[in-house]
């Protein structure tokens, strides 16, 4: 996990870089948006970025097609026979319950998108505010905030996520909210090591000499400095996030039944996968698809990025 | 040596330290009135009882003094009782910690053994179609929820097959658990590995062990494994936090008796002092392992060990 | 193992035995590179690195090979100790002939017999060429014992005398300590300690000195001449820095984009320079436009930059940097000549260039 944060803080690195040359003579950096779209750019060269970039688009595109895709309605009971395997009219099979397996799955894409926006938003936010406080202030704040961060991420992020349900309660809400919690000192810690970075470019030292405020230099010039790498690093953040959520509502701790979140169906499914396999295959393969598409994407721009590769 | 062990016992501490805070306080961020909570489950529960519980719990004392009375009865090896049954927490978790880490231990054995291998061939291989083929396995690997595979391990083996058994706690028992909660790890140790070992090869001295004239399999034993090892080791280490965090949820598919197993019970019956324990012990053992793993470490590495 | 050197590890039909064949070498060259080409797969094509360099190295002098980067020195020395990296690299023609032997055809086997035996190498970096978690004995005493035969205590014995020989004091409580606790400067006695410690023919020391400081590099260079004197030990030095060439070597062989363009014993080279390259090197050169010069540190003199290896001019690869060029130099590739005895050079106005001066 410490090695999880020096790869992401490396890729962070590397993606603040971009695009052209560090910038550290420039007064000034391009927008957001044109780095992010460099970015991109820079990544699909990288096929595994292709074909998780690919996924993800498929991933949103099931979500928010849903109710049109599915053929049968997620939560109809007998919309077939009860755990009848896979055929023509239902192509995953149907559930103990004669739901229409298929269709669960993809109006679960839903849920899944919806837990990684909501947990990384979290975490994104949370930690972006530490780490960047942390580094703009320096001295005992920086201490404090990046130790406190240290003891925090020493423990692993399904602990933290399992103390903030225990709190809260059992619910898919809850999940996600706690594993966004759960990943706030990740994205702390390279948050941080990015402003550190950014600190020391010209452009800061301008606008400092033209005498700008601490919520200027925060806000009008670091935040949107940092933005766009930790963007980047985001991607492999969702990854873990749906992962976690799924095993949070695996557990029965995340979304409840009926819903058609794949965790909670692998859950449900449980009592007759032995008569049923494919109650447990599909909704399982979709989490893995749907984490393979942000790990390719996301390992996709490291390599992209990665200053040692093209060298070689 | 001694500098960099002391700064590493301080952080341990510190993290303990830390941690008996937030386990202190985490009844206190229970939305809602935690006692009511607790006790919705029990029948007929009067509210003068749940005013002696509150009382018993030292809830309605000033925060403060409830810590000094927390971290008093700690030092003393007292973690509370449970809600469900009134029995001694600590007991609780001792009885069952010894599989949790059972497992896990297994679990990092199966894990090490075969990520490091495959890592290690990987970044040997590179470029060539074998790296290729154990990359896109690994990642593929990564990607994997352990709970799926370990629904898929036990219906192919413990009901197809019937080689194991499907639930209990014997040596058989765990085969499919250690197994589940290794594959899934030996995959980000197969990938940090690679990484690691590439760094190596590409560094000088490992050239210089080449111009010596020593034979391949040497500069690759003795001089790019055993650089190679203080990071991978560093890394492994820290896995074994993540396996305690996996073996969390395997346990829960297997059956098998471990504090993970009662954690999430104790969650779902909200017995607050047992899941305050629960955490209060996973960082006693996390800190543990990373302070032998800085030992290690050092060992290891004579830039430190001096 | 069966004896000293490979001479005897290799039996070939009607070889001299090792002792009329020492005694044979003392008159020849101790290692001859005969149109040693050497090549990079890379993405803009197949780069030449090394391209029909030819030499001979004799018994007990220092030759030293000069260039910038990118002029194919280092690729010559990892080529003749069979360390090219395979793929990208190869080497796709010449011969390499030492001992009798011609080394590009070795197999990987005989090759490790070779290797910190017959023909030993030590590198730029000191402090990042030795492993920093073995400890120092372990790694003097791993070659002794591989390459000599010895036994723990007798490799043991062997490494001290040879810490002492390169001035390390203490050597024996020395042993057990790792690199991070030395200087750089003390790495690179190890190093040689270790590049000497089994008797090498040959050393071939690859920039030895660029990483110390200046009064640490007097010392090395003093420390291999040394060396050179007392073993009879011949020594390829590859360097960029004339100083260092005019301090230390017999003879100099100037390499300019993979090619030999200039070679000559020491003192004529720099009494005669002969190409306009040398020449830049020596800083003597007449200048051309003293502002687009890019170079740095002793090559500022030399407008422009090294050619990509993919992209190298039809005539003289020096021509588009040279003062001096006309249409044949872009045209024509300069052979190589010999104006004087032992002083060769490949350019059309070798004679120009040194009128000029």
């Amino acid at each position: 996990m410490q090695n999880r944060v020096n790869r992401a803080v490396e890729l962070a690195e590397a993606a603040g870089a971009m695009p052209g040359p560090a910038g550290e003579e420039s007064y000034r950096r391009p927008g957001i948006w044109r780095r992010l779209r460099a970015l991109l750019a820079a990544a699909t060269v990288n096929r595994g970025a292709r074909i998780g970039l690919a996924l993800v688009l498929a991933l949103v595109f099931a979500a928010v097609f849903a109710p049109w895709i599915a053929p049968f309605d997620p939560d109809e009971m007998g919309a077939g026979m009860f755990l009848s395997p896979p055929s023509a009219a239902h192509w995953f099979g149907t559930d103990e319950f004669g739901r229409d397996i298929f269709s669960r799955v993809i109006h679960g894409a839903r849920l899944t998108i919806q837990v990684g926006v909501i947990a990384v938003g979290i975490s994104l936010t949370v930690g972006t505010l530490v780490g960047l406080v942390a580094g703009y202030a320096g001295g005992w704040t920086e201490r404090i905030l990046m130790r406190l961060v240290d003891v925090v991420f020493s423990f692993t992020e399904t602990l933290i996520a399992l103390a903030a349900v225990a709190v809260m309660g059992p619910s898919l809400t809850n999940a996600m909210i706690a594993v966004g919690i759960a990943a706030i000192p990740f994205y702390a810690r390279v948050a941080y090591s990015v402003t550190l970075v950014e600190r020391n470019r010209a452009y800061f030292d301008a606008a400092y000499v033209a005498g700008a405020g601490h919520m200027r230099l925060i806000f009008v010039h670091l935040l949107p400095n940092i933005l766009p790498p930790l963007i980047v690093v985001a991607t492999l953040g969702v990854s873990s996030a749906v992962l976690a959520a799924a095993g949070l509502s695996f557990l029965g701790l995340g979304a409840q039944p009926p819903s058609p979140e794949w965790g909670a169906m692998l859950s449900a499914g449980r009592d007759y996968f032995t008569q049923a396999s494919w109650i447990m295959i599909y909704p399982g393969l979709a989490i893995m698809v749907a984490v393979l598409a942000f790990n390719l994407l996301g390992d996709g721009i490291r390599e992209a990025l990665d200053p040692r590769q093209k060298h070689r | 040596m001694a500098r960099y062990l002391l700064q590493r016992v301080f952080a341990a501490i510190l993290t303990v330290f830390v941690t008996t805070i937030a386990v202190s306080m985490l009844i206190h961020l229970v939305p809602g009135d935690p006692v009511q909570i607790m006790y919705a489950q029990s029948q007929g529960t009067t509210p003068e009882q749940l005013e002696e519980v509150r009382a018993r719990l030292g809830l309605d004392r000033p925060l403060v003094e409830q810590y000094v009375t927390y971290i008093g009865r700690v030092l003393q090896g007292d973690l509370g009782h449970t809600i469900r049954g009134e029995q001694p927490v600590l007991e609780l978790l001792l009885l069952r910690l010894p599989n949790t880490l059972v497992l896990a231990s297994a679990a990092l054995l199966i894990a090490a053994t075969i990520g490091m291998t495959l890592g290690f061939v990987a970044a040997y291989k590179r470029g060539t179609w074998i790296d290729t083929v154990l990359m896109t396995t690994a990642i593929l690997g990564v990607s994997m929820p352990h709970f799926w595979l370990g629904l898929i391990l036990l219906f192919y083996f413990a009901v197809q097959l019937q080689w194991f058994p499907v639930a209990g706690n014997g040596i058989e028992n765990l085969v499919l658990p250690a197994v589940t909660l290794g594959l899934t790890n030996a995959a980000i140790i197969a990938r940090l590995t690679r990484s690691s070992m590439i760094d190596i090869f590409d560094q000088d001295f490992i050239r210089t062990a080449h111009a010596k004239g020593l034979p391949k399999a040497v500069v690759l034993s003795r001089h790019a494994l055993r650089a190679g090892l203080v990071p991978i080791v560093t890394m492994i280490g820290l896995q074994f936090t993540y396996m305690m965090g996996g073996a969390i949820v395997v346990e829960n598919v297997f059956g098998w008796n471990g504090v993970g197993r009662m954690a999430i019970q104790a969650i779902f019956q909200r017995d607050y002092p047992l899941i305050q324990g629960f955490i209060l012990m996973f960082a006693v053992v996390v800190v543990t392992v990373s302070l032998l793993m800085d030992l290690i470490y050092a060992w290891l590495d004579p830039r430190i060990r001096r | 193992m069966t004896g000293p050197g490979m001479i005897s590890d290799t039996p070939i039909a009607g070889a001299p035995a090792p002792e009329a064949a020492e005694a044979a070498e003392t008159a020849g060259p101790v290692l001859s590179v005969e149109g040693l080409s050497t090549e990079f797969r890379t993405a803009a094509g197949i780069a030449r690195a090394v391209d029909g360099l030819s030499f001979e190295l004799r018994r007990g002098e220092i030759l030293a090979i000069v260039g910038e980067s990118g002029s194919g020195k280092s690729v010559t020395s990892l080529s003749i100790m069979g360390l090219i990296p395979d793929p990208p690299g190869r080497i796709a023609g010449g011969r390499v002939m030492f001992g009798g032997q011609d080394l590009t055809r070795l197999g990987e086997r005989e090759m490790q017999r070779l290797r910190g035996d017959g023909i030993s190498m030590i590198f730029q970096e000191p402090m990042t060429s030795l492993n920093p978690v073995l400890s120092i004995g372990r790694q003097m005493t791993e070659g002794i014992m591989h390459h000599l035969g010895l036994g723990p205590a007798e490799a043991r014995a062997r490494a001290i005398e040879m810490m002492r020989r390169v001035s390390i004091p203490a050597p024996e409580s020395r042993l057990g300590a790792y690199p991070h606790q030395f200087s750089g400067g003390m790495l690179q006695r190890i190093m040689i300690a270790i590049a000497m410690s089994c008797h090498p023919r040959v050393l071939i020391a690859d920039e030895p000195t660029t990483a110390l400081d200046v009064t640490i590099q007097a010392q090395i260079l003093d420390l291999m001449r040394e060396m050179r004197d007392s073993t009879g030990t011949s020594i390829i030095l590859i360097t960029h820095d004339m100083g260092v060439v005019a301090e230390t070597a017999d003879r100099v062989v100037v390499m300019y984009c993979g090619r030999k363009i200039e070679e000559a014993g020491v003192r004529d080279l720099f009494a005669r320079p002969r190409h306009p390259y040398t020449r830049g090197l020596l800083g003597a050169l007449p200048v051309l436009g003293q502002a687009g010069a890019v170079g740095s540190g002793a090559l500022s003199e030399i407008p422009g930059v090294v050619p990509a290896l993919t992209a190298l001019p039809a005539g003289c690869r020096f021509s588009d940097r040279c003062a001096l060029a006309t249409e044949r130099c872009r045209a024509e590739p300069p052979p190589l000549e010999e104006p004087a005895p032992g002083h060769r050079v490949a350019c059309w106005h070798a004679d120009a260039a040194e009128a000029g001066a």
